[in-house]
């Protein structure tokens, strides 16, 4: 029953997306699909040298190769992977950790309310990336541990979004009744408040995943990264750390197409991110 | 007044403890890492080679009072961060508060200049949007600007810098003054300066505007439905008093609290975007001291980072609650205020 309600929903909210919602959605099913048969996509090997060094990209090595010789198409249908990984994990730690902290907030109130509402405004002020920096800095950057992190300084947003969510409901007549009627709080939890604010932390997971991207790549970028994992953002890092590369024409293949697919990664989440909370709540946005 | 005044007291303590809290992890951090920092403190980059022997490495603890109970060495810690001691940098051999603040300040010039740069064109933008809703200026800035606000600000520098400085030579490729240059006078100086900042100053405030535009466009479409604004057309004033003095000033009052909360993530986009474009300003020391593994250093960074955006985010609550006309502690007899309960309060400010 639950997967037959759950497929009109998908139909409905593709239709009420935007156009930019649309190409985003569209871009991210391309980029999943490049992650997930990977192997199928390229001919070379992503880890070890296939040719000439610093080839520029020809039939052989469609996007050229790098220092090494390594196929950058090859690193970056791999590197998809380390994205999606990252993104994934997070959103799923934090989404979950977030909607419950969020609705365990808004059920118990008082003080325990107060409490974790100061704690989000704090995680929500605390300046992120420098965080992070500390952090990969003192523990090591393993692609775990950045998941780890991620997820323990983003759950604010969604816990917050989340908490607002469950007030409101917590006000609905329905509600009220179903409680009068003698409804338990794991009643009203798995049968009203879990499905209600189920769409919230959904959408903000969609958030989630986007910024996770970005600050993996970020931390790969200022050499922070998981240096086992050939992320996109560590491409990047080799290319820019590549001596003399702005006077030569290596970028145009080496760091354009890396930069170009991460950004058109973390951009479609971005804005199917925006669209998506617009749908879930008709007050944010046009 | 008094409920007024316990709930800033109350703000103030919880922001005391925030910084407490930060200092504590700050001060637990290499406690908890893996690993014995006098390994590392001997090795070159990432290789760990140990060239102590037992009786100096008990030294080392000695001299940096590691052999001491921890609540001792919590409260030495808080004493020399009272007296704005953070510590000696093992790489550079000086001071890392001097080291600091020599290069704060240029981080300080980006931001602040990103900061304004991005308030005007947002505001600017923002209403113009708001005044033409829905027409196709309205649509056309708005899917450009989320566009642009939502791509990460260190891929837009790096673009700008492919084309602008590597392509077509424009701008400086690195740093923030021309190396081994002469300038004649002052004035030649300033201009140099400028042209490097041009390109970081630039990625920044177009990766800000993005927010500030939104907000104003969504706060000055509410306050444009507002009944006083139909007393003020009522009243026949002029069309310019109506835009900038009524409306404007009233939508403005949310961008407070939004800029200070967002400081964080400007930070955070500077450190980035110094890296990008070689800028030598806290960002890039804090990258250069995490790849020599400068631990001091990278403390008192983020020590320094994380408080003063706490503090400005301090300030701007407290200014908050003082600006808003519903929430200031009168200033005279007949100013009636309207006491609102504290979670009202709270809600309003996020």
């Amino acid at each position: 029953m639950r997967t037959m309600k759950i497929i009109p929903n998908i139909k409905s909210v593709w239709y009420n997306l935007n156009i930019s919602g649309k190409i985003a959605a569209l871009i991210l099913i391309l980029l999943m699909i490049m992650a997930v048969f990977a192997p199928f996509f390229s001919r070379h090997p992503h880890h070890r040298s296939s040719g000439p060094p610093l080839e520029p990209p020809g039939l052989t090595h469609l996007l050229g190769t790098d220092e090494l010789g390594v196929d950058i198409w090859a690193m970056i249908c791999f590197g998809s992977r380390v994205s999606l990984a990252v993104g994934l994990g997070t959103a799923l730690l934090a989404g979950l950790g977030g909607g419950i902290i969020g609705m365990f907030a808004a059920f118990k109130g008082g003080w325990v309310d107060r409490f974790f509402m100061r704690l989000i405004d704090i995680m929500i002020a605390l300046p992120n990336l420098p965080v992070m920096i500390v952090l990969a800095a003192f523990f090591g950057p393993s692609l775990l541990n950045i998941i780890i992190v991620l997820a323990f300084f983003s759950w604010s947003t969604t816990a917050r979004v989340v908490r607002s969510g469950a007030l409101s409901l917590k006000e609905q007549p329905y509600i009220k009744m179903a409680a009068h009627y003698g409804a338990g709080p794991l009643y009203l939890l798995r049968k009203h408040f879990i499905p209600e604010l189920l769409p919230i932390i959904m959408v903000s997971m969609v958030r989630l995943a986007g910024m996770a991207i970005v600050t993996e790549a970020s931390l790969a970028f200022l050499g922070l990264g998981d240096p086992t994992s050939r992320s996109w953002g560590l491409i990047i890092n080799h290319a820019v750390n590549f001596r003399g590369i702005y006077f030569t024409e290596f970028w145009k293949w080496w760091l354009f197409y890396p930069w170009l697919f991460l950004t058109l990664l973390v951009t479609s989440l971005a804005l199917l991110g925006r669209d998506l909370e617009r749908i879930a709540d008709p007050r944010i946005g046009k | 007044m008094s409920a007024l005044k316990s709930i800033k007291s109350l703000m103030v303590i919880e922001y005391l403890l925030t910084f407490l809290v930060i200092i504590s992890i700050n001060f637990a951090l290499p406690r908890m890492m893996p690993g014995d920092p006098f390994l590392h403190f001997s090795g070159a980059m990432d290789e760990v080679v140990s060239f102590h022997s037992k009786a100096q490495i008990q030294y080392f603890r000695e001299h940096y009072g590691l052999d001491r109970p921890v609540h001792e060495q919590y409260l030495t810690y808080l004493k020399q961060l009272a007296a704005g001691d953070l510590g000696f940098s093992f790489y550079y051999k000086d001071n890392v508060s001097a080291i600091i603040l020599r290069r704060l300040p240029w981080t300080m010039f980006l931001v602040i200049s990103a900061m304004g740069f991005s308030i005007i064109l947002g505001t600017i933008l923002g209403s113009y949007s708001a005044w033409r809703r829905n027409k196709w200026q309205d649509n056309a800035l708005y899917t450009i600007l989320i566009i642009f606000s939502e791509m990460p600000a260190f891929l837009v520098g790096l673009a700008l810098l492919i084309w602008l400085s590597a392509g077509l030579g424009l701008f400086p490729l690195a740093g923030a003054v021309t190396h081994f240059g002469s300038h004649n006078n002052a004035w030649e100086k300033a201009l140099d300066i400028l042209h490097h900042a041009a390109l970081p100053v630039f990625t920044l405030t177009l990766a800000r505007t993005g927010g500030i535009y939104l907000l104003v466009r969504s706060s000055l479409s509410t306050v444009l439905t507002k009944d006083y604004m139909k007393t003020a057309r009522a009243k026949g004033l002029k069309e310019f008093r109506i835009r900038y003095v009524h409306a404007l000033r009233n939508a403005l009052m949310p961008l407070f609290t939004r800029v200070a909360i967002q400081l964080g993530a400007l930070l955070g986009g500077a450190i980035l975007v110094e890296n990008v474009f070689s800028y030598p300003g806290i960002g890039v020391l804090m990258r250069s001291a995490v790849v020599v593994r400068d631990y001091p250093l990278i403390q008192g960074i983020f020590l320094v980072l994380a408080i003063g955006v706490m503090a400005a985010n301090m300030l701007a609550d407290l200014a908050y609650k003082y600006l808003d006309p519903r929430t200031r502690p009168a200033a005279s007899g007949k100013h009636v205020t309207i006491q609102l309960p504290a979670k009202v309060q709270k809600g309003e400010t996020s």
